[in-house]
């Protein structure tokens, strides 16, 4: 994000603020593109509309605890951070839900990108959080067939995946934003 | 729904909003604390023998220290509610606070009061009575910090939560120590340390399922 655009938009969530409609909804626009691209780098595809929809709701609803007096974009990207990690912790809640197969499909940028950075992430935890992790999560493979292959018990398995996740957003919550 | 349809929707019912002041609500906080602490001492519940407990140091090492950490921690939970602060910094300083109280009330301690046996300077029934009061006196702040907390936006949640449950726990046990007739360290350090405990772990618990956002 340029400086002058974050300036922009602190400028127009200001208007907002003030219940300018018009400026909100061009800023509100503007927000989305700068969120699809933030979140095509972190989720799976087919999360990703889902969190940019949430983030713009929590934008909405926490529009007051913006200060006009300081920069927006530190603001924006917490926020959007913070629904981030709410998306890592359900997908530690929701033990079925697997990465599509598009991920690591050639031509596909943002999925690559998606997937090259939480396998970094990964590589932070237990090893055998990370190879239950990356076998459900990321292979596609079930509790049962991760069960076989790393000789953890079905329910250990599950585990190590709630247990891995959980502290994912940990470290996620510790490394400072570069977006 | 789709995204421009969600758009539209959020900026058409669009309303005017107060922007949220970490200064105002410290204000507002400051405004509790103040009369809570009036209330309480106009209810004639200060010690009788201030004037001759204002000659002991543990008096003023009591006083300090719980008045720092109620600073500390409340001001470290109230500014966390911002998206962009992280109660990390603080939390860490309120930990090292904690330590170096707790070196210098042992070093008051090693000179004025060890000799009597430990299980004795405890004194457990009047202990558990302090404990109380001092959760009881903690519940006005911590149900304030849960408020502003809801309205704000906390990003880290469980940090903010705790130092909300801290500073909370912190100001119960300023208020009581204007009651408190006791100022031997070993008691001090049991009795308001688990007090302390207690309600930041309460805070810690609870409070991050107010916030939830």
């Amino acid at each position: 994000m340029q400086n002058d655009e974050a300036d922009q938009w602190g400028a127009w969530m200001a208007a907002a603020q003030g219940g300018h409609g018009g400026t909100y909804r061009r800023l509100l626009g503007e927000i989305r593109t700068w969120l699809l691209r933030y979140f095509a780098r972190r989720l799976p595809p087919a999360q990703v509309e889902d969190a940019v929809q949430e983030t713009l709701i929590a934008i909405h609803e926490k529009r007051h605890t913006y200060d006009p007096a300081r920069p927006f974009r530190p603001w924006l990207a917490a926020v959007a951070r913070y629904k981030w990690i709410d998306r890592l912790r359900a997908m530690g809640r929701d033990r079925t839900e697997e990465l599509p197969d598009a991920i690591g499909v050639e031509g596909h940028e943002s999925e690559v990108t998606s997937a090259v950075l939480l396998r970094d992430l990964i590589a932070r935890l237990k090893p055998a959080q990370q190879q239950a992790i990356r076998l459900v999560k990321l292979d596609g493979y079930s509790v049962e067939e991760a069960s076989a292959r790393t000789g953890q018990s079905p329910s250990l398995v599950k585990v190590n995946i709630h247990r891995g996740l959980k502290q994912l957003a940990v470290i996620v919550q510790e490394v400072p934003d570069d977006e | 729904m789709t995204s421009e349809r969600l758009l539209d929707e959020l900026a058409s019912g669009l309303t005017p909003v107060r922007c949220r002041s970490a200064g105002r609500d410290g204000l507002i906080v400051g405004g509790l604390a103040v009369s809570e602490l009036t209330l309480f001492l106009m209810m004639g519940l200060a010690r009788p023998d201030m004037h001759h407990a204002m000659g002991e140091m543990s008096f003023w090492w009591k006083l300090a220290t719980l008045g720092l950490l109620t600073v500390l921690a409340v001001t470290t939970a109230v500014r966390s509610f911002d998206p962009a602060v992280s109660p990390s910094r603080g939390l860490r300083w309120a930990a090292a606070l904690a330590v170096i109280a707790l070196l210098i009330g042992w070093g008051i301690d090693a000179s004025h009061h060890a000799s009597r046996p430990l299980l004795a300077r405890l004194e457990w029934r009047e202990g558990v009575n302090c404990l109380a009061w001092m959760v009881l006196l903690s519940l006005p702040m911590l149900a304030a910090l849960a408020v502003l907390m809801r309205r704000g936006a906390p990003t880290h949640r469980r940090g903010s939560a705790m130092a909300a449950g801290l500073g909370a726990a912190a100001w119960g046990a300023f208020v009581f120590f204007f009651a408190c007739g006791h100022d031997d360290p070993l008691y001090i350090v049991f009795w308001y340390g688990l007090g302390c405990v207690l309600v930041g772990l309460a805070g810690r618990t609870l409070l991050p399922f107010v916030a939830r956002w």
